[in-house]
């Protein structure tokens, strides 16, 4: 109860930043939350599904791109403009997705890597649309609190849609596929199907947040697009919050952006290193995740989360025994 | 006129990515691990390169010697404190901590050499006529010492004990230490020599092109491009697929222009992924 409340307390302080918070404190806010619905989006496909995902930032720079040329080349609104970058995000991932998933582990990793570099070259040739290298520059907004609440709202979007996912039996299904697809299909769940649905789900959010960046930023050039430090930034999130889990994006996104702020001020010349460690450290001493941890430690309550570790370490370990039958009596009694 | 000299350079760039790919296969093969810090191996090669003999005024050949052993180290460590302890991780771990040893790489090497790139003029000047065309020497060395160091490893697999331990390794693990091969030695040995062809390869294209320390990842995916044209462990097919795209990238971009030119290479690949998962002559992925 403690927890939810210090839990409602954080969001609704986030919720009104804009209000009181200073510039810095709403463009801190703004890039967490960028980064927590790209962790997000990637937990769908990276942590439930198990797909080693190193192109969600294709869909981001497409997005980013999409809008930036809609404002620009057709003056229409960015609050229009990110609705149809995001349209044009499921238009790109529905066959991509057909096509790429067809690949498993590492093929399917590096499909993807290739993908992101094909896309920066193609944006960096066809430079009398996209203006190559020198990248596209939007009027500056005014006023960043539309741009702050539509981030706002996406996260909770995200966040809820993920605590569905995993109290369903498609968040099973999904973990199936994860486990091993080849017993998942002979149980009869249609993983192609579910493989090609959950990628272009999470395609939707990282181009919507892609136009929102751009105008945010008022400027998109390839490198900004498809930066390989973004990648690598979300999914150490990812990593660092816990994979697959409800909570893993939120918390990651949280630590790391505090991290990256110390650091980023005092070290920006180490920047890549230091978010290369922290994700070695995770993978060696940590690859379940913070919330796992604290699942473990008690400090969280036990979601199915830690329920699936259990039986996946143990599937003989007999049943915890029910505590006695006078300590119940007693508990009620007092 | 030009297609006789589009063909050459496109079989000398070629031979470069043959001996990339051939160390990224090497350590696929035994480690089935992706090695995302290759291209870092090669950034590090070409930059200490030009340390080295433009910088303290080495000769050449002596780069070409201690430059593979500095990355053989760095490759060699980078088993030991991380990958070693993975070997029974999923997959998705080992492909997570080498793309994290790349940034690191790359940012080590920024901190050292700096952003910009870095050229080493002077080294093995002069042109040879080739079939009427003229062709930089630095390039014709840069190819054979490729090519042959390439074909010298494929040797050592095909023919000697070690290469025989290093293919039993990477077919059958459980049965090469049943029959008495060291898996740590040889996947040791492996990656110390997979890491020390990434460097060998760096050496050999900064006379030639300009170095920085982002060029490994633009680097890395031709390679990737190569060993899935070619098939993953295959060592024909990947030097094979190496000369056949290093033509197909010069010759492409000559028609479409160099930056189309290059996404040929990443197109060419995702069309053998798509139609021949396996690639050419491929021996597919255990999982």
């Amino acid at each position: 109860m403690k927890t939810l409340a210090i839990l409602l307390a954080a969001g609704f302080l986030a919720l009104t930043v804009p209000f009181w918070g200073t510039d810095y404190a709403v463009s801190f806010t703004i890039q967490m939350l960028v980064f927590m619905i790209l962790a997000y989006s990637w937990n769908l496909i990276g942590g439930y599904t198990g797909y080693t995902h190193f192109g969600q930032v294709c869909f981001f720079g497409v997005g980013g791109y999409t809008g930036a040329l809609l404002v620009t080349k057709l003056g229409i609104a960015w609050y229009f403009a990110v609705p149809l970058a995001a349209l044009m995000g499921v238009l790109l991932a529905v066959p991509l997705g057909m096509a790429m998933l067809r690949l498993k582990g590492p093929y399917f990793a590096i499909g993807m890597f290739g993908l992101a570099r094909v896309l920066e070259s193609f944006v960096l040739g066809f430079d009398s649309l996209t203006q190559g290298g020198t990248g596209l520059y939007l009027t500056p907004l005014s006023n960043l609190k539309p741009v702050y609440f539509t981030l706002v709202v996406l996260a909770l979007v995200m966040m809820i849609a993920t605590w569905r996912l995993d109290n369903s039996r498609l968040g099973l299904k999904l973990l199936a596929i994860r486990e091993d697809e080849q017993a998942a299909e002979a149980l009869g769940v249609r993983t192609t199907r579910l493989k090609v649905g959950t990628f272009v789900v999470s395609a939707i959010a990282p181009a919507a947040v892609g136009a929102l960046y751009a105008a945010y930023l008022g400027f998109i050039d390839p490198p900004t697009a498809f930066s390989p430090v973004m990648e690598l930034t979300t999914i150490a999130i990812v990593l660092l919050g816990g994979m697959g889990t409800v909570f893993g994006p939120l918390v990651g996104a949280v630590v790391l952006s505090v991290i990256n702020e110390l650091l980023w001020a005092r070290f920006p010349e180490g920047y890549l290193a230091i978010v290369g460690t922290l994700i070695l450290l995770a993978v060696l001493f940590m690859p379940r995740g913070i919330v796992n941890l604290a699942m473990k430690k008690g400090w969280l309550p036990a979601g199915r989360g830690l329920l699936r570790q259990l039986a996946r370490e143990d599937g003989r370990a007999p049943p915890k025994p029910a505590p006695p039958l006078a300590d119940d009596v007693k508990r009620v009694q007092a | 006129m030009p297609v006789s000299e589009l063909l050459i350079g496109g079989l000398l760039l070629g031979g470069l990515y043959a001996l990339m790919a051939c160390g990224l296969n090497l350590i696929f093969g035994v480690m089935r691990v992706i090695n995302f810090a290759h291209g870092e191996l090669l950034a590090i090669g070409a930059l200490s390169t030009v340390s080295l003999v433009g910088g303290y005024a080495f000769p050449f050949w002596a780069a070409v010697l201690l430059v593979p052993l500095l990355t053989a180290a760095i490759g060699l460590l980078m088993y030991k404190l991380v990958l070693q302890r993975l070997v029974h991780a999923p997959m998705i771990m080992t492909l997570l901590a080498t793309y994290a040893i790349s940034t690191i790489l790359v940012n080590a090497a920024i901190l050292t050499w700096g952003g910009g790139y870095k050229g080493l003029p002077g080294v093995l000047t002069g042109s040879v006529q080739l079939l009427g065309v003229n062709v930089s020497v630095s390039r014709l060395v840069a190819f054979l010492v490729a090519l042959g160091t390439s074909l010298a490893v494929w040797w050592v697999l095909e023919k000697t004990r070690f290469g025989r331990a290093v293919r039993s390794v990477s077919q059958a693990p459980e049965l090469a230490e049943i029959s008495g091969i060291s898996l740590d030695f040889v996947r040791n040995a492996t990656f110390a020599l997979g890491a020390a062809m990434a460097g060998l390869a760096g050496v050999l294209m900064a006379p030639t092109f300009a170095s920085d320390p982002q060029l490994g990842a633009r680097f890395l995916i031709k390679a990737f491009a190569v060993i899935i044209v070619g098939g993953m462990g295959s060592y024909p097919g990947a030097i094979a697929a190496a000369l056949l795209l290093g033509v197909v990238e010069v010759v492409g971009g000559y028609f479409t222009g160099a930056v189309i030119g290059s996404a040929l290479l990443f197109l060419l690949m995702l069309a053998v992924l798509l139609v021949r998962p396996r690639g050419l002559l491929g021996v597919g992925a255990r999982t």
